[in-house]
């Protein structure tokens, strides 16, 4: 599962409120869905949790539904309390699961 | 009897794109401003990241210049001039055609254009161009004069049970008015020309031009052209053509 | 050249006419496949609230666009009033799709680290209709807001 994630704005200091913009590769499937060839239904497989920590202490936890779109993007606001690791973990209904981090080095 | 008064009631609906219907229809610049925002996570960003990864493995800058025959700092610019004559291939070609000629000089397995190995390197490959302004130029020789005059025909080619072609929906008298509530694009404006491939929301998936070309001819009911031949390609070059100039900005997000 | 251009128009409509048959089907179709988590607007917010008020509130904000141009990729973002202090702060922010299958887009359950109440997304919609906000307050009460989003189809493909 390929991810990506965006601090913006890219400089900010300590005790700046910065938006964490994580997104991840996935078809996001709602098992509604059937294959056009086949007829056959395709299963559900969705992202079904995602966690941001940071430096191991849980921000943001968070259920996710098949209801997101496509590749799907997930958005939050982090104060920036020092230096650090913020880390995000993404899991689907299959079991796959990615973590992905992004190093936090306040400017000031 | 019955043909008539379908046909009237179609004209009806043809006639539908005026000021009342835009009012109800239009997005307001908030929407606008919304669907903007997301170009700043398109998600087809990963898609091109995956291009890149690929390319870098499989190809890399220098091969793909030395077999361009340009330096590779000139990429760039170069890139920004496709589909355009190629000294190696000794005609008119598209970035997806020259990934696939490099890999064929290096004795690699040659991925099909549709392939996810293609499409995702040549939007990272043309994504290089990302800044610079579309300069094809169709008037620097015989062989791409000729492609722009095929590519106009193919354009303007009614074909199919109901005798369409590109122009049908396309041409600047019928620009603005709505096809099934969505409203006609002009193709030369709005970067049309530097913003494929594109992440095309309603399919959920990074889309090439020529892919599109053939979406558009599949729900026009006419025989897809296929991706590759010198009919598409000449396509490329004409709508290209109409972008000139244009800022190239990879992946581009479309509806 | 009135002509012209009346049989311009003409045929765009017929290219469109083309598509009408098939949708139907789509839509006759996807009417018989039930999602895994099927889930309505009225037990998804008792879910949510177990049963407690929730009360419509100008501090929680949604923003969506009122017409999207496709219902595969439509942009939400929500934020809610708070300080994010450990005494008073969103705990968390639940996005729901009124007429989905599931209704259920997303629950974010926050903590005073975020700075700000605050989450941003994109949810398919299966047609036009209501996205919803309850924001879930650390001291057990709930608010709400919405935006109804009118979901256009069409287009050529």
């Amino acid at each position: 599962m390929k991810t990506l994630i965006k601090i913006k704005p890219k400089e900010y200091k300590v005790g700046d409120v910065v938006k964490v913009d994580f997104m991840a590769m996935h078809p996001m499937e709602t098992g509604m869905r059937k294959n056009k060839d086949t007829g056959e239904i395709i299963p559900a497989n969705y992202i079904d949790e995602v966690k941001f920590m940071f430096n191991d202490q849980l921000i943001t936890k968070m259920i996710i539904w098949e209801s997101l779109s496509v590749n799907p993007l997930m958005s939050i606001s982090f104060k920036v309390s020092g230096a650090g690791t913020l880390k995000v973990i993404a899991k689907d209904n299959k079991g796959q699961s990615v973590e992905s981090s992004e190093q936090i080095t306040p400017k000031g | 009897m019955r043909n008539l008064s379908i046909s009237a009631a179609l004209i009806t609906l043809a006639l539908l794109s005026n000021a009342n219907a835009e009012e109800k229809l239009s997005m307001s610049d908030a929407d606008k401003a919304m669907y903007a925002e997301m170009l700043e996570n398109n998600p087809a960003a990963m898609d091109v990241s995956e291009g890149e990864e690929m390319f870098n493995r499989l190809i890399g800058n220098a091969a793909y210049a030395q077999m361009l025959g340009v330096k590779e700092k000139d990429l760039p610019k170069y890139l920004a001039g496709f589909p355009r004559v190629v000294k190696a291939a000794g005609k008119v070609v598209t970035i997806a055609q020259t990934l696939q000629m490099v890999m064929s000089d290096r004795g690699q397995s040659v991925p099909k254009l549709e392939s996810n190995e293609i499409v995702k390197m040549s939007a990272y490959v043309k994504s290089l161009a990302n800044g610079q302004k579309t300069s094809i130029d169709v008037k620097s020789d015989t062989q791409m004069k000729e492609m722009m005059a095929l590519g106009q025909e193919v354009f303007e080619q009614r074909r199919g049970g109901r005798g369409l072609s590109c122009n049908s929906c396309h041409s600047a008298d019928v620009i603005g008015q709505r096809l099934r509530m969505q409203p006609l694009p002009d193709l030369g404006v709005n970067k049309a020309g530097g913003t494929w491939p594109a992440y095309r929301m309603t399919q959920s998936q990074m889309v090439t031009l020529d892919k599109r070309f053939q979406q558009c001819m599949e729900n026009a009911l006419l025989a897809k052209i296929p991706l590759g031949s010198r009919e598409m390609v000449a396509l490329e070059v004409y709508v290209t053509n109409k972008t000139k100039g244009n800022e190239i900005q990879i992946p581009g997000l479309k509806r | 050249m009135e002509r012209r251009s009346f049989l311009k128009g003409f045929g765009v409509v017929a290219a469109c006419t083309a598509l009408i048959p098939q949708i139907a089907n789509a839509a006759e179709e996807a009417k018989k496949v039930v999602g895994p988590n099927e889930m309505n607007y009225d037990s998804a917010v008792a879910a949510i609230t177990g049963g407690k008020p929730v009360t419509p509130s100008a501090k929680v904000a949604i923003s969506a666009p009122e017409i999207a141009e496709n219902g595969a990729v439509v942009p939400v973002k929500v934020t809610v009033e708070s300080p994010m202090t450990n005494k008073d702060y969103v705990k968390a922010i639940h996005v729901l799709a009124s007429k989905n299958g599931n209704v259920r887009c997303a629950n974010i359950y926050l903590t005073p680290a975020n700075g700000e109440a605050y989450f941003g997304t994109r949810v398919k919609l299966g047609g036009t209709q209501d996205v919803v906000a309850i924001a879930e307050m650390s001291d057990g009460t709930f608010l709400s807001a919405k935006q109804n989003v009118k979901v256009t189809i069409g287009g050529c493909g």
